[in-house]
Parts: structure tokens; sequence; C-alpha cells
């Protein structure tokens, strides 16, 4: 079956087998492999996605079910130019260690700076429960967002 | 940051100018006259190599820009053209005679391309320490995890159908999951023979039986730890490609590469110049990764339908068929004096290995070393053994066996206190490591500073502020 969508801004489509997840479309249709494949039972949250403005693990969704949304995933953060705050801090503050959990913690943090620019670390902790780490722990990762959060809100008043 | 690093820099020019102040001036060696090459033996270091001035500078992590680009490259984001996907279908018993197995009808589906068995396979075992385990079981499967056959589909879900076409006959054998009970007698033999044991380790200090007729008090009790999976985020996930030049490419998210080309020279009976392995990078490894899982399966699958394999573990594959902590049985027997000094400790421990040895060798020996604990006791005794369970295979994680010990040691110490009345952070001070203080195996210790962490950290976190 035919689905189309947009993929960080761009219109995509691939003709896939009506049981293929979205995570499965993004990885293996659209080349897209950020987004990772860490339990396939949508407790991990490494493979996270912005579907329409809600984080969601795009291993749990169906692609047809995503078909005429507008998907973000970790390759739509950062620009020819820069990094996003996001990728910037998680690099500065080595929040990020064997990497897998990372552009799953990366999207779900990018949903709640998005929305709240200013989180308190309960909020943080809160919109990262769904995305598990076995590395680093979470303690780098929640200063990480907390100052991309500072970085984000000094860019807009500068704007 | 810039004052932090010119103070350090300052420091460190300090210390060389005074270091070269200490040293005694040295009389030039006499050179022979007739010697044809002259040159002077002390050479003006480098500055580099007297000072870092990294030290107090935050680092970035070389690969963190990658993986927090989500470009970083895993097993399972690598593709090659016409890749197939392998699935393993595995033991439906934990402890089984396999008396057949029909992959014929898993072989008439379209787009599957190969299937592989035990049988199949050129030395069907391997293992960093003995070589007990078989890639795919045959013909006895030891526990629910063991692989029994295997399948090269053109996709996942095709090769997940086809696994089900596989027919295999049992023939069911009884089976032991308690290492208490694996140790007895009658219990049945995971691995023939008469005994379940396969490692064993003493470690032997003083007169033990001596000291705890003497002491005031003797403390005893059982503790028990359970399995522990390592969960990395990345699950178990290799490719190979056999070539038309008869050699064998593994792309693996295998932590020593090494060893795994010694275990697949030995299963797949080839040079190791024909087997090359290629290390990516590892989506969390904690031990777990330390030896080959399905790459000889892979490399054979590959050699018969002449295409690349890849096989990524499901979770599921994760928890029964890798690697686990070995849940330990620990009985300690502690003799103690009216002042709260330990005199003696006795201790056993049955270590559950699970149906194959992997890592034991390591796990048995540094538990041992490790089960008195940082205390000074002048009579110890430790009797450990490893048994074979029908249950998933232990290996190494973490530490190997070090955090089962402590658990076990910590807890008796608070007993013993208790017992005794006395503060647990003092009952600590009195028996803990100093310099120059002997361990088990009576090596002197050095940089001991286990005392002095333990005052500070207490007045930090306000011990006695807390208990009081």
């Amino acid at each position: 079956m035919l689905v189309e969508l947009k993929v960080n801004g761009e219109p995509r489509s691939a003709d896939v087998p009506p049981e293929t997840t979205l995570l499965k479309m993004l990885r293996e249709y659209l080349n897209l492999t950020g987004a990772k494949l860490g339990c396939d039972v949508g407790d991990c949250g490494t493979c996270t996605v912005i579907v329409d403005g809600v984080s969601v693990n795009s291993c749990l969704m169906l692609a047809a079910r995503a078909n005429g949304h507008e998907v973000t995933t970790i390759e739509g953060l950062a620009n020819s130019n820069e990094l996003h705050p996001l990728q910037e801090k998680f690099e500065e503050h080595g929040a990020l260690q064997c990497g897998f959990c990372g552009p799953g913690m990366l999207i779900s943090a990018k949903n709640l700076l998005d929305k709240n620019p200013d989180p308190t670390v309960f909020e943080v902790r809160d919109a990262l429960a769904g995305n598990l780490c076995r590395c680093t722990g979470y303690t780098k990762i929640i200063e990480a967002v907390i100052d991309a959060g500072r970085v984000m809100n000094a860019e807009q008043a500068n704007s | 940051m810039a004052t932090r690093t010119k103070d350090i820099q300052k420091k460190a020019e300090e210390l060389i100018t005074t270091e070269k102040s200490k040293a005694p001036a040295q009389q030039p060696l006499a050179v022979p006259a007739d010697n044809p090459v002259a040159y002077p033996l002390e050479l003006p270091q480098g500055e580099a190599r007297l000072r870092t001035p990294a030290v107090g500078q935050r680092a970035r992590r070389p690969d963190g820009r990658l993986h927090g680009l989500g470009q970083t490259q895993y097993i399972d984001d690598i593709t090659f053209p016409h890749m197939l996907h392998a699935k393993i279908l595995r033991s439906e018993y934990p402890h089984a005679r396999i008396v057949s197995i029909d992959t014929s009808e898993a072989e008439k589906m379209p787009g599957v391309m190969a299937t592989l068995t035990g049988a199949e396979i050129p030395e069907n075992s391997f293992g960093p320490t003995y070589q007990d385990q078989p890639v795919l079981a045959y013909p006895i499967a030891r526990h629910c995890g063991d692989g029994v056959a295997a399948v090269a589909a053109t996709s996942e879900q095709l090769a997940a159908d086809a696994l089900e076409k596989i027919k295999v006959e049992y023939e069911p054998l009884p089976a032991v999951f308690d290492p208490l009970e694996a140790l007895e007698e009658d219990s049945p033999k995971v691995h023939g023979g008469d005994t379940n044991i396969y490692t064993s380790k003493t470690i032997k200090k003083g007169d033990v039986e001596k000291a705890l007729k003497e002491s005031d008090h003797v403390f005893h009790r059982q503790f028990r730890t359970q399995m522990v999976e390592h969960v990395p985020l990345e699950p178990h996930a290799s490719i190979a490609s056999w070539d038309g030049n008869g050699r064998v490419t593994l792309w693996t998210s295998l932590g020593r590469i090494t060893l795994g080309r010694e275990d697949l020279s030995r299963t797949l009976r080839m040079p190791q110049n024909k087997i090359r392995l290629i290390g990516t990078v590892v989506g969390g490894n904690f031990g777990g990764k330390n030896e080959i899982t399905t790459e000889p399966i892979l490399a054979l699958l590959s050699k018969k339908s002449r295409r690349p394999v890849k096989s990524v573990f499901t979770r599921g594959d994760e928890f029964i068929s890798s690697t686990i902590r070995h849940p330990f049985v620990m009985d300690y027997t502690t003799g103690v004096s009216n002042e709260g000094k330990i005199l003696a400790r006795k201790i056993r421990l049955v270590l559950d290995g699970g149906a194959y040895c992997s890592w034991t060798g390591t796990t048995i020996g540094k538990g041992s070393i490790l089960a008195p604990g940082p205390y000074d006791i002048d009579n110890v005794l430790v009797e450990a053994f490893a048994v074979y369970t029908n249950k998933t295979t232990t290996g190494a994680m973490r530490g190997f066996g070090a955090p089962q010990v402590c658990f076990a040691y910590e807890s008796q110490m608070d007993d013993i206190a208790h017992k005794l009345g006395l503060d647990p952070l003092e009952i600590r001070l009195r028996n803990g490591f100093s310099e120059n203080s002997l361990s088990p195996t009576s090596q002197t210790l050095q940089s001991v500073a286990l005392k002095e962490s333990l005052t500070q950290a207490a007045e930090r976190f306000g011990w006695k502020e807390r208990r009081a």
C-alpha cells in the first residue's frame, strides 16, 4: 500500500506491506536510520519520533496510520549551518555514551522544549519517562535538556 | 576555565623546577674515544610529555556528535544489496534429545534461501574458558535459549514465518533448575558425567575452624542473588558475507573481536586469515557482547545462499539466549569478638552457571577473592563451586561476581553491627583495610583510602545527624 507523509518537512512516500510499522518504513524504505529498534514493544523509546506535535513510539504505529501526517525524526533537528541546541548541549554535557538511546531522547526532549521552553527538572524527567538509557544514567541528559532550554530561550529573546 | 588552565600549567612548571633541583648532578658517562657514533644520553623532553593542560578542562566524547545527529552506524543501520535476514528457532524444552529436524517445508517457501542445523556446523562447540557450548544445539538441547535451527529469507517476517514450518522431534530429558539441587548426587546431569560442578575455587588463610571456636559471637546467614540481563539498548546484531574467494567478512556488535575470530576459526574449521571481523560501534555491551552468538550461523547461511545475511536479536532472544549475570547462593559464617573485630570468615559460594560455562572462570575467581570483603581478617576460608543448570547461560557482566558477594558481606556487616549495638559505620572502620593490609590471597594492598573515604563521606552526607 502507498503511504504518503511529510518527513522533516519534505513530502515522502513508499509502497509498503500493510503490516509495516512507521519505524520500519522510516528505516528501510526511506533510509532514515536515526530512529532505532530497541525492543519493538514500545518500552525503550529509542524509536521515538514526533507525529503532528506528539512524540510516539514509531515501532508501535503502523506506517498506514501516519499517512498524510507530519513526522519529525532525529535527522530533522540540525540544518546545514548549525546543530540544534539540544544536540550541541548533549554533546557538551557528555549525555550520550553508547548513543543508542540518543535519537529517541533528543526527539522527546525537543517535543518538550517546543511546548515548554523553561521546564523544571521534574518536567524533564516526566517527558523522558518513556526513554530508557542503560549507560550514562539520566543526570547528564536532564542537565543537557535544561541547558538547551536556556539557550533556546536566550535565542528567542534576542530575535 | 582559562584561569584554571593557567593555574594548572603554573603548578606543572613549579613541579618540574623542583624535581630538577632535587635531582643529583650526574657525571657524564665516559664515551670510548674510538666510538663512531656519539649522542647525548639525556635528551631534552618535549613539554607535552611533562604536563597535561587537558586536566581540569571539559572533554567531549569524540563520537558524541554523530550519536546526537543520529548518524552513527550500528549494525542494524548497515544494509547490503540482496541481503537476507536470519531467524533462529529455539528449543521447546529446557533439556531434550533432538531426535530429528525436518527443514524441508521451510525450504519450499518462496523467499527462503537457506536453512541450517547443528549437525551441519563443522565444529559445533565454542566458549572462552571451556568449549562446551554448541552454536546450534545438536543432539542435546540444554536450555530453552539453545538454537536448534536457523533460516535465512528475503525478509525478517518471512524468516519468522519459515521457523514455524520447521518440524523438530524432541525426547524430553529430566532437567534441573536450582543450583543447590544440581549439587545433589541424584540430580539430572546437564552435561552427563557424575557431577554438575564444572569449576571450583578454594582460598585458605589462617585456621578458620579454630578462630570460629574462639570467637565471642558467630553469625550465619544464607544470601541469594538473582539473574540479571544486561539489556543493552542495541540487541546483538551481525552481518556475514561469504565471498567468492572463500573468505568471510563479519560486521558485528561483538566487543572482543580477536577472541571472536578465534571462535569462528574453530567453529568453521577455517584458518583465521580467511576470516575478517569488523567491530562497529556497539550500542551498549556491559559484558554481554563478549563472545560470539550467531556469527558462525550467519557465516554458514551466507555460504549456502551466496548472499550477505543479517541477524538482529529480538528483545526476547536477548533475554533467553544471550548470557546473563550468575545468580549466587552464598553461605556466610563469621566469627566476631565482643569488641566488633572480625576473627574468622567462612564462605561457601554456589554459582548458578546455567547451561554452559562462558565466562564463569573469571567470575568465580574474582567473586572468591572479593568474597570476604575489604576487611582485615586473619582466618578466611572460601569454597566456591560453579554448577550447570538447564537455564540461560551465565557469563560476563560488569564486576564479574563482585556485586553478588558485596551484597552478602555488607548485609552481614549490618547484622553484626545490629547485634553488637554498634554504629554500622563503626564496625566497618574497626575492620576495614588500611595501608599495607593483606588481601585474602595475601597481596599487599597499597594506596588504600577506605577508612578516610568512609569517614569523609559520612561527614558530607550527615550520617550522624540522620541517625540521631
